[in-house]
């Protein structure tokens, strides 16, 4: 099991358009992936789920993947927020 | 199915949320001002600070709500007023998170205001005192409740909450519209909170964002509740089964009789748990529907399995095998 922890960059915070795209992201790889925050655990391969946490600009999330391809899950999802979703 | 969901639980809240959330339910009304919102609340229970008016501190229980009911009120009366504001002030040394008078009872201004000064709120509510002790009671026990967020969908079919599970993508919430389709109703998908309440008893509810929004492949996002309207719907739902969607896999042992019953935990709440393999053509719909069904027929003392099971050994001590179900066609040839 890996966990990565990352900050939202982008100013729109976790919106619709990013939560897609963390999810599509998610769903090419077959380890299971979770985020939470504040406590609050979701499936991070579930779109509802990704917009359920209403993440603003600022706020830490914590991932956690977990299973064969742990490793290269973990790479393009951080990617993605490193990123900010390539938003400003 | 291995539940690696964590489990939070609120250990406080403040007295601002309860008075905001409780004030239309049990009518409270704030008799010293808006003083105190910020004390905290950890504590589910209540206390009747009757023995601490009277003078005994010892054990006092400050720090849960006090409820004043008639007892104390009168009590109070029947002193005289220094007496009666040296009883009070007893109770002032003490960091009370907030004070509950029940049928409607005040006290003198000079309490209302030294209790201000403490930054203890006091409410009044007309209702009676086993009335509010029970509702809020019941209230604080909800708030303090162990809580869960469950990935699944969840679906009141014909009466029985049952929560479809499933890794993602296996079409849980396809199940779902199949299910408020013909007819049953929503209560969440894909992000649904487990509550448990009292002892043995699970809660499931969304959250407030979702509602009844689901996704669909290839659709996107779709709500439930203006598409298909109030009947499709409904806020909460007791979790009584679980059934878990998995891809068929030959070297699984699926039950076959329905003689052993599986049960999962969720929150140390013992719920039934079918384990159904799926695969192209299968109708999990109906078979979702007749799990509810069979598990209502269970719950009114009729156990098919156990009924089936009954039947044979009968059959096996009477030594008539092979029977045919009719003994003679008569002459009915339709």
């Amino acid at each position: 099991m890996i966990e990565r922890e990352v900050r939202i960059r982008n100013k729109a915070g976790l919106h619709t358009r990013p939560a897609a795209s963390i999810v599509k992201t998610a769903a090419r790889f077959e380890s299971e992936f979770t985020i939470s925050k504040d406590g609050f655990e979701i499936n991070g391969k579930s779109i509802i789920g990704v917009m359920t946490l209403a993440a603003e600009q600022g706020s830490t999330l914590l991932l956690r993947f977990d299973g064969p391809d742990e490793e290269a899950a973990a790479t393009a999802v951080v990617d993605l927020f490193d990123r900010g979703f390539d938003e400003e | 199915m291995k539940l690696k969901n964590k489990e939070t639980k609120k250990t406080s809240i403040t007295v601002g949320f309860l008075f905001e959330a409780a004030k239309k339910r049990f009518q409270l009304q704030q008799l010293n001002g808006q003083v105190g919102f910020d004390n905290v609340v950890k504590d589910k229970n209540l206390h009747r600070p009757g023995l601490a008016l009277a003078g005994y501190v010892e054990l006092f229980t400050y720090n849960r709500l006090q409820l004043f009911g008639n007892t104390e009120i009168k009590y109070l009366q029947s002193l005289d007023r220094s007496k009666r504001m040296k009883a009070f002030e007893t109770l002032l040394e003490f960091q009370i998170p907030c004070m509950v008078l029940t049928n409607g009872n005040v006290l003198d201004k000079e309490m209302l205001e030294a209790a201000g000064r403490k930054g203890i709120p006091i409410f009044g509510t007309p209702l009676e005192t086993t009335k509010i002790a029970y509702f809020l009671a019941d209230f604080l026990d909800d708030q303090f409740s162990p809580q869960m967020v469950l990935h699944g969908s969840f679906v009141d079919v014909y009466g029985v909450g049952v929560l479809v599970t499933g890794r993602s993508g296996i079409g849980k919430s396809e199940i779902a519209l199949d299910l408020v389709e013909r007819g049953h109703r929503l209560v969440a998908d894909d992000v649904v909170t487990v509550t448990r309440k009292g002892e043995g008893i699970l809660m499931g509810a969304g959250t407030d964002l979702v509602k009844h929004f689901m996704e669909i492949r290839g659709l996107g996002l779709l709500d439930v509740r203006s598409m298909f309207g109030i009947r499709a719907i409904r806020f909460q739902k007791r979790v009584e089964i679980v059934v878990e969607l998995e891809d068929w896999k030959g070297d699984q042992d699926y039950t076959r009789t329905g003689l052993d019953e599986d049960i999962i935990p969720i929150l140390n709440v013992e719920i039934p748990h079918v384990l159904l393999p799926i695969f192209p053509g299968k109708n999990v719909t109906v078979i979702t529907e007749t799990i509810a069904l069979n598990y209502l027929l269970k719950h009114y003392g009729y156990d098919a399995a156990k009924e089936f099971s009954k039947r044979l050994e009968g059959v096996i001590g009477a030594k008539k095998k092979g029977s045919r179900a009719i003994n003679y066609f008569e002459h009915d040839f339709e």
